[in-house]
């Protein structure tokens, strides 16, 4: 498999007025380069620009500045083409069709259209096909948005929270569905904010906020990019104790006491991991990495503050104020 | 691509609307049936034809703008709500919408007229052949100024309850354009201004050539400037009106 760019941007941007006179950032100043092939997860807070970038890559949207590339064209040509395609977040149905009639509604406006029946059965509409679209269930019109960018056999797919309104189920089902057609050599680039689907299912995410990149990277690096990791040990410290393992290790940022097991946040677990277990009675110890969702927290601040806030003392806790 | 698949099937979901084809094709038909075929009046001549025939075409009317303001309406709807970017993603090009939906309504708004004229055939309507020619082709075209008026009402309101009621209110409009019963007197100079009367006036005018019916027989005409004035300034004003939807829609984003 040829690992050329089938995704180039360059320094896009784009704003919207925000109502009082100003502009908003929706997408400010992103690079990106996707490969042929790829996963890749978009992760982002409400408001991060995940849907204008996704617009502009599809070319519903033309950034004010910067370059968009798709496919070695630009994203309408790409479009029409029907060599990439979307699951769209919203709308974009119409209630009074069946799904079927749907179906092929939108197979009759791409230029060589997979076979009908095949998408139907390949994104799991066939239970409900003949029922109309107003009367289907969240998850369902999603199966029914999935058949629709499925129809121009797009390399590229691109999906807009693709599982919003799915059950858990509906979720595991979907994405063995989504890894099939990664496998057969689909090139996709989905925007989630469940983070435990970039985690599973993406080997590539970046986190957006502001409009701004703030990672991209092996989604496993992205979440070490954080730092943090979680340390457990059976022991019961004194105020005095931790107060020496707060200075041997001066990053240690949360502390729990679970019973006799004591639970903490290092960006340093090896320091942390020798302090204890050589100088405390700690044992039992214990090392996780901290999860992407508390790297996306870290990386784009719980209070929405501005991007790239450095992970450092500023979400920290005394261990002491804690333990009390 | 296979336009004229997108083409049929749409206007395959629009006439199964129960809704739409109720206002469109039963309503007038029975309205016919009951104010144009079964009154004392109903055989009383009008020029070359008949007081059936003269409330036959104002009826045609009523359906055909009900067809065009509810379809135009519910295009906007439609496309403010995201279908538009799903038609976005295919290889159909831009433009091709508005030419679908053109097609579309001018077939919806002829259904009326034809299922009406047969109605008139079938019972004791009568005019000349050419007149029944004549009169049918102005009411499909003077009915697509009201897809501006649907437009309008769509692109403010975005909801088809409201493109539903607006299309509603074509029955009044009808009413006071003297579309179903001869008006006179005061009702009939507050009608002439309203917007239904023009097109009524217009498609009537090659049975009547301007000649007003009166319950108690003729009375007056209608010169042809102020059947056509009436019809454009309406068209202005719904323009306009959809003019302003939409620069207000534009701004809100």
């Amino acid at each position: 498999m040829s690992r050329t760019s089938v995704i180039t941007t360059r320094d896009v941007r784009v704003t919207y007025p925000d109502g009082a006179g100003g502009r908003v950032h929706a997408v400010d100043g992103v690079d990106l380069d996707v490969s042929r092939g790829e996963v890749t997860a978009l992760l982002g807070p409400n408001g991060a620009g995940k849907t204008t970038l996704i617009d502009v890559l599809l070319g519903l949207t033309a950034p004010e500045q910067g370059s968009v590339e798709v496919l070695g064209t630009t994203p309408t040509a790409a479009v029409r083409d029907g060599r990439i395609s979307a699951l769209l977040q919203t709308g974009g149905l119409l209630p009074d069709l069946t799904a079927v009639e749907t179906v092929r509604m939108i197979a009759a406006l791409h230029r060589n259209p997979a076979d009908v029946d095949e998408v139907i059965d390949i994104a799991g509409v066939r239970p409900f096909a003949s029922r109309r679209v107003g009367k289907c269930s969240g998850g369902q019109q999603q199966r029914l948005r999935f058949a629709l960018a499925l129809l121009p056999r797009p390399e590229v797919l691109i999906l807009d929270e693709p599982t919003a309104g799915m059950d858990v189920s509906a979720r595991h089902e979907f994405w063995d569905r989504m890894r099939a057609q990664a496998d057969a050599g689909a090139t996709v680039l989905f925007a989630t904010h469940y983070l435990e689907e970039a985690e599973q299912f993406a080997r590539r995410t970046m986190l957006l906020d502001h409009g701004r990149m703030l990672a991209d990277g092996a989604t496993d690096e992205v979440r070490s990019r954080a730092g943090a990791a979680h340390l457990q040990v059976t022991w019961s410290p004194t105020e005095a104790e931790l107060a020496v393992l707060q200075e041997a290790v001066p990053d240690v940022r949360a502390v729990e006491q679970r019973g006799s097991r004591l639970a903490l946040r290092t960006d340093d677990p090896d320091a942390a991991a020798v302090h204890l277990l050589t100088r405390t009675a700690a044992h039992d110890l214990t090392v996780r990495p901290a999860s992407l969702e508390e790297a996306f927290q870290m990386l784009t601040g719980d209070d929405g503050d501005a991007a790239g806030r450095s992970t450092d003392q500023a979400t920290a806790q005394n261990p002491e104020e804690l333990l009390r | 691509m296979r336009l004229t698949t997108y083409i049929a099937m749409d206007f395959w979901r629009n006439l199964r609307n129960a809704g739409n084809s109720f206002f469109v094709i039963v309503l007038p038909t029975a309205l016919f049936l009951f104010f144009g075929a079964s009154m004392d009046w109903s055989d009383r001549p009008v020029e070359d034809g008949n007081v059936s025939a003269w409330i036959m075409i104002g009826i045609a009317c009523y359906g055909a703008a009900m067809a065009t303001a509810s379809l135009a309406g519910s295009a906007a709807v439609e496309l403010q709500q995201g279908w538009g970017r799903q038609l976005s993603l295919t290889a159909m090009p831009p433009g091709v919408f508005v030419g679908a939906k053109t097609v579309i309504s001018l077939a919806m708004a002829a259904l009326p007229v034809v299922v009406l004229n047969l109605a008139g055939v079938l019972t004791i309507a009568d005019m000349p052949l050419g007149t029944w020619l004549a009169a049918a082709a102005l009411t499909i075209l003077g009915a697509a100024p009201f897809a501006l008026y649907g437009l309008a009402i769509g692109l403010t309101f975005r909801s088809d309850a409201a493109v539903g009621t607006a299309s509603g209110i074509l029955v009044i409009f009808s009413f006071l354009g003297n579309g179903f019963m001869p008006l006179d007197g005061v009702l009939l100079d507050i009608g002439r201004l309203t917007p239904m009367y023009g097109l009524v006036a217009l498609a009537r005018y090659p049975l009547t050539d301007g000649m007003l019916v009166g319950m108690a027989g003729p009375g007056g005409t209608d010169p042809l400037w102020m059947v056509l004035a009436n019809v454009l300034a309406w068209t202005l004003i719904f323009g306009a009106l959809c003019l302003l939807a939409q620069r207000r829609r534009t701004r809100r984003q």
